[in-house]
């Protein structure tokens, strides 16, 4: 098997359905000619021509609503949204089209469409080539959410994308595009939609993560195994649907629960996760469950290192957490 | 100088009575406060109860052996003076635990307490003893045998009295689900964590703390006299024993049981286990005994059988099939035998399964088993060991309705049937397992065909991961 990164995954999984199902297309902003500002369409214009890697002009809503409409009519359209921070003006088409449209026409219309966008900070990108919008699209309604942290999970989970029948966010943790790699199946490749992946076993807490935050809460695990904390650390990779009964089969395993996302706290994904968890493992708990998290505060430019939850951070969090008297 | 009658107190878990198994003092003894006067066994452990006045003793009422109802006088002493701290001298700080208000008191707080300290106690106010008369005393629950501990805040003055007390207690929810499973209440014990916060620790502790010391407790003389032709030896059943004694009789003379023996092919077995043992072993971890095999083998088995996962209610001649299945295992311990039992085997795995096991019988074997942790089962395992022969009849654990003995594994040659026909001797691997039923709910061929579903799952250890 190929050791590649998510870019490489991300550009075979594209091409390996585009090769399958003729109805597959891509289109987004510098996807064609230029490959991506990423790369992850490289190479794509030249086996599958223009009609089917189309360059757009620099306009998301019209990206989005132009992916509605081909989809309406047959096609599987995988438009990317540059980078996460300029999503916001296709909401609309997103929120109120895009989610509901399955909803609203009483199950006649369906859109499958898989924006895939580039999220999260730690690139010196500065606040619009930061942000890490999961919980507004999660909140909407109607949409699935996905945030693979690895290559093997990035090539299986947007294939599973492009093949279901529900408009998927599918996000992209630029921070490890390239430093994540791994050893990624070749060909025919799918993770299911909806399940949770434990990165490693533990009985001390349970620690929840996801995108490029997995990889500083999983150094931070193995320093804490060094002190005596024995974490299980679970990449949820699908935050939604999310795989709740791995979350809490875990919880109720450990008693112990932190939660780490890049996101700012208040309103983040670790607060939803953080209820569910207190409804369903309540008598469980041994702790409050702890969010590391970004803060409240725009994405900074200048203290990004000081704003994500790194391993440091983490670690200290875990510390506090395996403290705290049951 | 007044008269002081200590009676057994209403010790929780629904226990209405108790043995006395040991005397600590006699009549003529000068005790203080919180000395223990007397060892008494429950239907599950053994409580020191202590002293809750300091005083002489003037008569202790049963033998050792005797069977005390809960609020029957143990012990009367001489006590100093009288005065209002007469009234309830241990009675824990919440309402839980106090005797049923009487009417008047529903909604107003009028006649509380106005003894000094933190905490609001749920009192019944005492009649004031006469000089010279007998005083008679509740003593809801006197085994914290400390002071009155109150580690969480102090209540705010002139609070509104009734139930204010529980929300004070200041303990997180998975300590609050063990104290309420162990039948503590968090009133009564002292929390030793930030503003003082009960924790597991401290409930463990509590627990600990009333169910020890348990002295030398000698059922039998330790050194053999020598005898005399045609000498004998009387030993009274108490303790432990006495409750085997009490219970295998329950169960044999209301299930008619009987039993059912087969033999089982472990070879799959023993090579699945053997490798699963060294991938655990070069993760440092501890290795699988068979029984969490076995347990996978009930449960799936169960899936197909589900009333042999069952208990009797005797009272309204039901059988009462549990989803759950809460696995008991035997355990030989010192005092004698003792079921442990494992909860909700059918959501573990195989490794949680076997550590729980070891956890459960360590706990057994020194004698720390909670009583949650012994109660609740609805089916039992019975490993006979090295010594166990080739069949055994075990007794049900009732109220359940079968029971699962399981012999060692033995070498031995068997005929094997090639795919051609011929037949050859080879050196084969073969466990024998013992079921007993109850006769009543479980019908001859269908007692069979569980233990050939188990049997079969034993046989292709892999088809029980499939489940997993």
């Amino acid at each position: 098997m190929p050791d590649w990164n998510i870019i490489q995954a991300v550009n075979d999984a594209l091409r390996v359905e585009m090769r399958r199902d003729p109805r597959v297309v891509v289109l987004g902003e510098d996807v064609g000619k230029f490959g991506g500002v990423f790369r992850a369409t490289a190479g794509l214009i030249d086996e599958f021509g223009p009609d089917r890697v189309i360059d757009t002009p620099l306009a998301e809503a019209g990206i989005v609503g132009a992916a509605i409409g081909m989809a309406m009519y047959g096609l599987r359209p995988v438009p990317e949204i540059q980078f996460s921070d300029f999503i916001y003006p296709a909401f609309d088409q997103i929120v109120n089209e895009l989610a509901k449209l399955r909803y609203r026409s009483g199950g006649q219309y369906a859109a499958p469409v898989v924006i895939r966008t580039p999220v999260g900070g730690g690139i010196k990108g500065g606040h619009y080539h930061s942000q890490s919008p999961e919980a507004l699209f999660i909140h909407a309604g109607g949409l699935q959410v996905l945030c693979p942290s690895n290559p093997v999970d990035a090539k299986g989970l947007l294939i599973s994308a492009i093949r279901g029948e529900d408009p998927v966010l599918f996000m992209e943790p630029k921070r490890v595009y390239r430093a994540a790699r791994g050893e990624v199946p070749e060909g025919d490749y799918t993770v299911r939609i909806g399940e949770a992946r434990t990165v490693r076993e533990g009985r001390g807490m349970t620690v929840l993560s996801w995108g490029a935050m997995l990889h500083e809460a999983e150094a931070a695990c193995a320093q804490a195994a060094e002190q005596g904390i024995d974490p299980e650390l679970i990449d949820l990779r699908t935050l939604w649907p999310l795989d709740v009964e791995a979350v809490t089969r875990s919880v109720r395993k450990t008693g112990r629960c932190a939660i780490v996302h890049e996101a700012p706290r208040t309103g983040g994904f670790a607060a939803e996760i953080a209820a569910l968890v207190q409804e369903r493992c309540f008598t469980s708990l041994e702790a409050p469950i702890l969010r590391i998290t970004g803060w409240d505060t725009p994405f900074p430019y200048t203290l990004e290192n000081d704003y994500l939850p790194l391993a440091p951070r983490v670690l200290k969090g875990l510390r506090g957490l395996a403290a705290y008297l049951p | 100088m007044a008269q002081f009658e200590f009676k057994l107190p209403d010790i929780g878990e629904g226990v209405v009575e108790g043995e006395i198994v040991k005397w600590l003092v006699k009549a003529g003894d000068e005790v203080s406060e919180d000395q223990p006067l007397v060892e008494v066994m429950t239907d599950k452990a053994t409580v020191t109860i202590p002293s809750p006045r300091k005083g002489k003793v003037l008569q202790t009422l049963g033998n050792e052996g005797d069977v005390a109802k809960v609020h029957q006088t143990l012990v009367v002493l001489e006590v100093e003076g009288g005065g209002a701290d007469v009234g309830q001298p241990h009675a824990p700080p919440t309402a839980q635990s106090a005797p049923p208000l009487p009417p008047q008191r529903a909604g107003s707080p009028a006649p509380l307490s106005t003894a000094p300290g933190p905490g609001r106690v749920e009192q019944v106010p005492a009649p004031r003893p006469q000089p010279g008369r007998t005083t008679r005393v509740e003593v809801p629950q006197p085994m914290a045998s400390g002071a009155p501990s109150y580690g969480q805040a102090p209540s705010a003055p002139g609070g509104s009295g009734n139930g204010e007390q529980r929300d004070k207690v200041l303990a997180t929810p998975v300590t609050r689900r063990m104290a309420r499973e162990m039948g503590v209440d968090l009133g009564s014990v002292r929390g030793s964590g930030p503003l003082g916060r009960v924790t597991k620790t401290d409930v463990l502790a509590y627990v600990e703390q009333q169910r020890s010391p348990q002295p030398e407790r000698t059922e039998a003389p330790a050194r053999p006299q020598p005898r005399a032709p045609g000498a004998e030896e009387r030993i009274l059943l108490r303790g432990l024993r006495k409750r085997i004694a009490e219970s295998m009789v329950r169960s044999k003379s209301t299930a008619p049981h009987f039993t059912f023996v087969e033999e089982t092919d472990t070879k799959a077995l023993t090579a699945l286990r053997a490798r699963m043992n060294q991938a655990l072993a070069a993760r440092g971890e501890p290795k699988l005994t068979y029984l969490p095999f076995i347990a996978k083998a009930l449960v799936a088995a169960f899936r197909k059988y589900p009333h042999l996962n069952a208990v009797m209610d005797e009272a309204r001649q039901e059988l009462v099939v549990k989803s759950d299945v809460n696995l008991g295992f035997g355990a030989a311990t010192d005092q004698g035998l003792t079921v442990f039992v494992v909860k909700n085997v059918e959501s573990m795995g195989l490794r949680e399964i076997g550590s729980e096991i070891d956890r459960l019988a360590r706990a057994a074997r020194e004698q720390k088993l909670a009583i949650h942790e012994l109660q609740g089962g609805t089916f039992t395992v019975t490993s006979l060991g090295k010594d166990g022969g080739m069949l055994a009849t075990p007794i049900i654990h009732h109220p359940e309705v079968a029971i699962l003995g399981v012999h060692k594994i033995k070498q031995m040659p068997v005929v094997v049937t090639g795919e051609d026909g011929d037949q050859s001797i080879e050196i084969g691997e073969r466990m024998n397992l013992s079921c007993s039923f109850d006769h009543r709910v479980i019908d001859g061929h269908v007692g069979a065909a569980f233990l050939y579903e188990v049997i079969r799952g034993l046989e292709a250890p892999e088809l029980l991961l499939v489940d997993v």
